[in-house]
């Protein structure tokens, strides 16, 4: 019996299908059979950044109308071994997925894989709740900006209303120079204000709007900064203890000395 | 009748009219067997004569209670018209006073976790929550607020327009905070001092003071209710 995640944030914007993304492919890299499902019904994004648009047949909608069988709107990405995506419909309306249906799927899709990611559309409406019910745990994401930290919090308070285990926090799009001279939010500040477990930190890279823009995930290349932060993310949702990403980018030999003799 | 009409008088005569401090103002208990007139005469003396220096300035609230009598309509006129006399005192029951239950102090609300944006307490009586409070939430209370832990989000205490309500936390940075009706957001720069703090109103200002203080701001608040 697999495990649905859900990823969510409030906000748009903020990373979600990134995320989704980045942790479904670093899992089925990790050798677990995942699949990614895209519930941001007319706005779908994640066959986009997968690169997989133009191999959709059948959608989740059709899933839910009865039109397809589930297995043939899956589309099975041949750059793993075990990764799928099921796709949002992207000309039918947001209310054609209901929450008894979206239940189904999920409790179908447990039964063949590993892990269910879940996309989670922006907002707090019928979309939201659509995509959270069967999930088992919810990873909340956010950037270190007010508004998503309040839109963050938000969902939080929502989350704690279902019968969910309290959820996993990722701080996207983290600019260590920024957050030094203490023009951006502080990692310590937002989990302080969330009270949430830390599940990874991702600092802003190119690489990922690079790579989405070529229609494959950043982790695929261990060559980026944001690629190391989601697969320890990976390795972190599979119960590994995995230290959190030193932001500093080059610590400097003046630095160094003045850490060393206390000054910070 | 006779057993609430406590004698105070020494000449034996009994008192017409008997005053009696309760938490929320006076109880007036007016006698049964005596003519109305002679009621009012005396009532008008104890307003006017001995009794006014007990009468602190501060409005309170006047209860009479009539016993079996049975009042026309010119009589009561009458009766309020000599309250009336007397700005501080409003007539809020011809019946004695209110039933126990009504200002017996209410049981406060306990919240345990953090209350997140979105998210909202309203009770009648006061609110502890023990947890934070973060910016976008809200806590409407009738009476005080407390909260242990960060307070970052908007406070409303003495919402039914209790005035001597407070505001404390232990982190205390809201973005807004109302008592009673007056309303004030954080100042920008705000340095937030390194223990427990709580907002209060002082006249039609707020002010915000060291928790060491609360006990004094009681005291003084609840001395202005004169109790005779």
């Amino acid at each position: 019996m697999g495990e649905a995640i859900v990823v969510t944030s409030g906000k748009g914007g903020v990373g979600k299908t990134t995320s989704s993304a980045n942790i479904g492919t670093a899992l089925a890299l990790l050798g677990k059979k995942v699949c990614l499902v895209d519930t941001d019904i007319g706005l779908r994004n994640l066959d986009v950044v997968m690169g997989l648009e133009n191999r959709i047949i059948f959608d989740i909608v059709d899933v839910a109308l009865g039109n397809c069988r589930l297995e043939q709107a899956l589309i099975k990405d041949k750059r793993f071994d075990h990764l799928v995506l099921l796709p949002a419909a992207q000309t039918k309306d947001k209310l054609a997925l209901s929450v008894d249906a979206m239940q189904t799927i999920i409790r179908n899709l447990k039964t063949q894989f590993d892990y269910i990611v879940i996309d989670c559309p922006a907002g707090i409406e019928h979309g939201f709740r659509v995509a959270i019910t069967g999930a088992d745990q919810a990873i909340v994401v956010t950037t270190p900006e007010q508004a998503a930290v309040r839109d963050a919090d938000r969902v939080i308070g929502l989350l704690e209303g279902e019968k969910l285990p309290p959820a996993k926090l990722i701080i996207n799009r983290i600019r260590p120079h920024m957050v030094k001279n203490g023009d951006m939010l502080d990692i310590d500040d937002i989990v302080g204000i969330l009270s949430l477990d830390l599940l990874g930190i991702v600092p802003d890279d190119e690489h990922v709007i690079k790579a989405a823009n070529q229609g494959e995930p950043t982790v695929i290349r261990p060559d980026s900064r944001a690629s190391i932060a989601y697969r320890n993310i990976a390795r972190r949702i599979l119960g590994d203890s995995v230290p959190l990403m030193n932001l500093e980018e080059d610590a400097g030999f003046f630095r160094r000395m003045r850490k060393l003799i206390g000054l910070r | 009748m006779a057993k609430s009409a406590k004698s105070t008088a020494s000449a034996g005569t009994r008192d017409l009219v008997t005053i009696k401090g309760i938490r929320n103002g006076l109880v007036f208990v007016l006698a049964d067997d005596a003519s109305f007139t002679d009621v009012l005469t005396e009532l008008e003396n104890k307003l006017l004569g001995s009794h006014q220096q007990l009468l602190s300035g501060s409005t309170l609230s006047a209860y009479i209670e009539k016993g079996s009598r049975e009042l026309s309509e010119d009589e009561e006129k009458a009766l309020r018209y000599v309250f009336a006399a007397h700005g501080e005192l409003i007539v809020s029951g011809l019946n004695g006073p209110p039933p126990l239950k009504d200002w017996r102090p209410k049981d406060p609300y306990v919240y345990k976790g953090t209350l997140r944006s979105g998210q909202l307490i309203e009770h009648d009586g006061d609110v502890v929550v023990i947890g934070d409070v973060n910016p976008g939430a809200h806590i409407i209370a009738s009476g005080d607020v407390f909260v242990m832990g960060r307070l970052r989000g908007s406070a409303h205490a003495g919402a039914g327009g209790d005035v001597l309500a407070v505001v404390a936390a232990t982190y205390f940075e809201p973005l807004q905070v109302r008592i009673a009706g007056v309303v004030r957001r954080s100042p920008e720069t705000y340095t937030r001092a390194a223990e427990m703090e709580f907002a209060y109103l002082e006249g039609d200002q707020m002010a915000v003071e060291k928790m060491s203080v609360l006990a004094q701001h009681r005291m003084r608040t609840r001395s202005s209710h004169a109790v005779i």
